[in-house]
């Protein structure tokens, strides 16, 4: 992948990038409002010598970009010293094959980093281990707790509709109550990265 | 060899963004077996899901068999619970 100046002005603005959504876009608004970046991260930011330069790769249909771009615009807007520019995925392989999860998913979103002259201090993919651990955690537990939902790995079409519906229901919950601590994750992660590569 | 047209379910993973995937394997399905089929049903879900069954029978996970189906692959599970 090759990012200089040029190529970084062609991708969208964040807000752009909103204005163009043909989905989520309630949802993806909820989340921001929902984003709570403490004063020692935001100072964090805050204090960075100089602003970075940051490639998004996002689509509106995916729910790690729904959830976690959001964390990104908040903490540009509110710190001042991320210049965000998002390009789409799916227009844009050759920056998605810099950047694929494990060397072969095209996970989204992709968070890389650049300095004043385009070099890259690091990247960020798709969501912090530590959510995905927790879920899954939680996603075994509410199976243990409800027997009528079956086994965990058993295909969803076998089970019947009401019954499918309360499990939509309680995955939909056990997401709503994490997710403050994940975008508290993000912020930590995103904060490591950055505070790490460009003091 | 069913004796009601069969059923099949395709559970997609909304939040992936499989919907181009499903409605083509949709469409395939639609021309080919017509009223042949009792009904095509779609459920959307999450996790990386595309799974498809016939009758129950699941004939393709993308978790256990990797990937999206083949349109011939689906069509041949669905001929062969209709018989000759």
């Amino acid at each position: 992948m090759t990012i200089d100046r040029s190529r970084f002005a062609q991708g969208l603005t964040y807000e752009a990038f909103k204005e163009q959504m043909t989905r989520n876009r309630d949802r993806f608004e909820e989340n921001e409002r929902r984003v709570a970046i403490g004063p020692a991260d935001l100072a964090a930011f805050r204090e960075l010598p100089r602003p970075v330069h940051v490639v998004a790769l996002a689509e509106d249909w995916c729910g790690d970009v729904i959830a976690n771009l959001p964390v990104l615009g908040q903490l540009a807007k509110e710190s001042g010293k991320l210049d965000v520019r998002v390009f789409l995925r799916d227009q844009n392989d050759d920056l998605m094959q810099g950047y694929l999860n494990q060397g072969k998913f095209k996970s989204i979103p992709v968070f890389v980093f650049f300095d004043e002259a385009f070099k890259e201090l690091g990247h960020w993919i798709e969501r912090p281990a530590s959510v995905t651990e927790l879920r899954a955690r939680r996603r075994a537990e509410i199976y243990a707790a409800h027997p009528e939902f079956g086994a965990p790995e058993a295909p969803i079409d076998q089970l019947p509709e009401d019954v499918r519906g309360r499990l939509q229901a309680e995955m939909q919950k056990m997401r709503d109550d994490t997710t403050a601590f994940a975008n508290a994750e993000v912020v930590r992660e995103l904060r490591e990265l950055v505070t790490r590569v460009a003091a | 060899m069913a004796a009601t047209p069969p059923k099949v379910k395709i559970t997609y993973c909304a939040e992936c963004g499989y919907e181009p995937q499903t409605l083509d394997l949709v469409k395939a399905l639609m021309l080919e077996f017509g009223s042949r089929v009792s009904s095509v049903e779609l459920i959307p879900w999450d996790g990386g899901t595309f799974d498809v069954s016939v009758d129950g029978t699941l004939v393709h996970s993308m978790t256990r068999d990797g990937g999206f189906p083949t349109a011939d692959a689906i069509k041949k599970a669905i001929r062969e619970r209709l018989g000759p």
